[in-house]
């Protein structure tokens, strides 16, 4: 039988640094044997384990989408044992992998709806893999509306994207920084402001947030409050982890493991959880 | 098949003939302490104590467990070091019930029962291939509460074979097809009499009897749901030390780490128990931890039990084997706790 303990072999194909202070760096992995490769199917939303021996496991979103061929995207925010040894990765060195985990974004429930993205700092990835897919298959979905704030302007990632997104008028993107910048000519303000400012019309229309836990806690009453349902709600939460497979017990919240009954839920099933966020 | 009788002259030559196909595991003392052990021949087994000091569960669940070993080279996977499968003998009612909860959460993910990503290999290699012989309780203790949750003292579930000590006997009765057919492989035993199975009746009855009655526990799941916010969690927690005893003896606390010993490039990735009691089990590398609080933690451990697991699988999960109550150095008896809850949630839900 299969051993879930036993990470797969992935090569570093790609490093990219998302910040002047370089705490944010993206990995393009590529998978070291083809049949782990053709195994390997997920959807946005989903995580993986990278593994580094003599150091641990930590659970990280794939940010790259399904759509796009020949590599798996991470972004690691460096902050431990674990974040600090992939920073020392270089080019062709080779990371075990875990995954894919947990469940993903309603993308099947999203189609023929207006979507609505909201982010905060560097938990975008996940987004970025969701708004990769639904550019992939634009016709399917109608408006597509992305919120995304940062703590300053060095802290947004995938800068060059972001870019290309705006020139876009198939996406209306809004982003935010929390105090006002020299140079900065976008909105400012956090995250939950900007979403009442912005005011997003809730007919026909899925609301995706992901952030930090505090960001997520005042975001949600506001969607609440501008009409959404909170079955048109979804979000992305976050525990410390080990197994990824809802056996070694700590990830819970109420009865739900969030790694495997998660990362992703609706408002609807957070509603009888108590200390989700 | 029915009940057979196993003359105790006779145990040695039985012990021999399981050990030929098995590696036994029995009660015996480990420096002053109970717990399963590997033993050979009859005179390794402590049949006196009821409850081990330390439940079964590390037979199939060591307390530290290589999940494998890297190099250079890559990763493998330690060879079995026992090459037989594992029988155990003299397990009681309620720590048999407890493998059958365990083998819930590792045999498989209830989310995706037939995905086979989701099943443990390290558990389902020991666990699948055993037999389990019980051992009925004659005599239950005061810390004892089995029968709150469906169990009993001559409760069969989770045993290939149920084995009652009659005395200058052991009357065994298969449970399972694997159990009928290790009993019938045998020539050691006897066919029981209606004498024997009247005295087993008798001693079931009587052991049932001297159980203090249990609490109603149908709707704690509810009452606890109702009660998360309460500050009754304060009171109940204000004199745990956080020391983990209790879920290290607990026959079904599963939660482990893994954790990476070695040198360089070579080394092992090994999985231990851990607890739930502990405030690093849910610490954050941001600093955030969502069970920062000691009240936080022993609910989690009350609420995981008696209200998480029941919504997911619909069992307690608790044996009522009485370890913890034991084990806690400052006497935090888990009864008592059920209890608060019970008389809170009268007093401050329903008729409040
Ligand atoms: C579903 C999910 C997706 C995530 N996605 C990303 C991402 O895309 N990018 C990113 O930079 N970070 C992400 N994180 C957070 C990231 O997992 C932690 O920052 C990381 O585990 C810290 O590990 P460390 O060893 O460097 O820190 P240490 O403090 O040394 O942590 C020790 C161990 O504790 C566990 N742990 C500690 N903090 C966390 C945490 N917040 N979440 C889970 N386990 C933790 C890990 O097993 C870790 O190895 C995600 C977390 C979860 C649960
Ligand atoms: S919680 Fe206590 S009584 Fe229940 S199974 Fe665990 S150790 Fe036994
Ligand atoms: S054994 Fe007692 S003191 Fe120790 S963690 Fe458990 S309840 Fe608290
Ligand atoms: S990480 Fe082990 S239960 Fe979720």
């Amino acid at each position: 039988m299969g051993n879930y303990c036993i990470p797969q072999q992935m090569k570093v194909e790609r490093i990219g640094t998302e910040d002047p202070t370089r705490t944010l760096r993206t990995y393009d992995l590529s998978f070291v044997n083809d049949s782990d490769r053709e195994a390997f199917k997920y959807l946005p939303g989903q995580f993986c384990e990278l593994s580094i021996p003599g150091k641990g496991e930590s659970p990280f979103g794939i940010a790259s989408s399904p759509t796009e061929e020949g590599f798996l995207r991470f972004t690691v925010n460096r902050t431990g044992s674990v974040t600090n040894e992939i920073h020392y990765l270089r080019n062709g060195d080779t990371i075990g992998m875990r995954g894919p985990l947990g469940n993903w974004y309603p993308v099947d429930d999203l189609k023929g709806m207006n979507v609505l993205i909201v982010g905060g700092g560097f938990a975008f990835t996940t987004l970025r893999s969701l708004l990769i897919y639904l550019m992939d298959a634009r016709e399917d979905y109608r408006d597509i509306t992305v919120i995304y704030g940062a703590r300053n302007p060095d802290l947004f990632i995938y800068k060059d994207e972001i870019a290309l997104w705006k020139q876009r008028d198939d996406i209306r993107m809004h982003l935010t920084i929390d105090k006002p910048v020299d140079g900065w000519n976008e909105k400012t303000g956090f995250v939950p402001t900007v979403v009442e400012e912005v005011a997003p019309d809730p007919e026909n229309t899925m609301a995706i947030v992901c952030g930090p836990p505090v960001m997520i806690k005042y975001t949600l009453p506001v969607l609440t409050k501008l009409g959404f349902s909170d079955e048109r709600i979804y979000t992305s939460l976050e525990r410390r982890m080990k197994c990824g497979i809802g056996k070694c017990g700590r990830c819970n919240i109420g009865s739900k493991y969030i790694c495997i009954d998660g990362p992703v839920f609706s408002m609807a099933e957070l509603k009888n959880i108590p200390e989700t966020v | 098949m029915n009940m057979v009788r196993l003359d105790k002259q006779k145990f040695s030559n039985f012990i021999l003939e399981l050990s030929a196909e098995y590696t036994v595991f029995a009660p015996g003392k480990v420096g002053g302490k109970t717990e399963f052990v590997p033993i050979r021949s009859e005179d390794e087994i402590d049949f006196k104590t009821l409850v081990t000091d330390m439940s079964p569960k590390g037979i199939f669940f060591p307390s530290s467990e290589v999940l494998y070993e890297y190099d250079k080279q890559g990763i493998r996977v330690p060879e079995k070091e026992i090459g037989k499968p594992i029988a155990v003998w003299g397990m009681r009612g309620c720590d048999s019930r407890s493998l059958l909860m365990l083998n819930k959460v590792f045999g498989s993910a209830i989310q995706m029962p037939e995905d086979e990503k989701f099943q443990d290999p390290y558990w389902k290699e020991k666990y699948d291939s055993s037999l389990i012989f019980g051992s009925a309780c004659n005599t239950p203790l005061s810390t004892c509460f089995c029968n709150w949750f469906g169990g009993g003292p001559h409760s069969r579930e989770g045993m290939d074979v149920f084995v009652v000590d009659a005395g200058d006997s052991f009357l065994m009765e298969p449970v399972t097809g694997k159990g009928s057919n290790f009993l019938r492989e045998l020539t050691c035993f006897a066919d029981s009499t209606e004498k024997d199975e009247a005295v087993a009746k008798k001693l079931a009855s009587d052991a049932e009897s001297s159980m203090a009655a249990p609490m109603e526990v149908t709707d704690l799941g509810e009452r606890l749901n109702d009660l998360f916010e309460e500050a009754v969690w304060e009171e109940i927690s204000a004199k745990c030390i956080n020391c983990g005893a209790c879920t290290f003896s607990c026959p079904t606390c599963h939660c482990y780490d893994i954790q990476d010993e070695g040198k360089g490039s070579r080394g092992k990735r090994i999985r231990v128990w851990d607890s739930c009691m502990f405030p690093i089990f849910t610490m954050e590398a941001s600093g955030h931890n969502p069970r920062a609080l000691s009240s936080q933690r022993v609910r989690q451990r009350v609420m995981h039990k008696y209200s998480y697991f029941p919504e997911k699988y619909g069992e307690f999960l608790c044996t009522g084997c009485g370890r913890c109550v034991t084990a806690c150095p400052v006497n935090l008896d888990i009864r008592e706790v059920l209890k608060t809850i019970n008389a809170y949630n009268k007093q401050g839900i329903t008729n409040g």
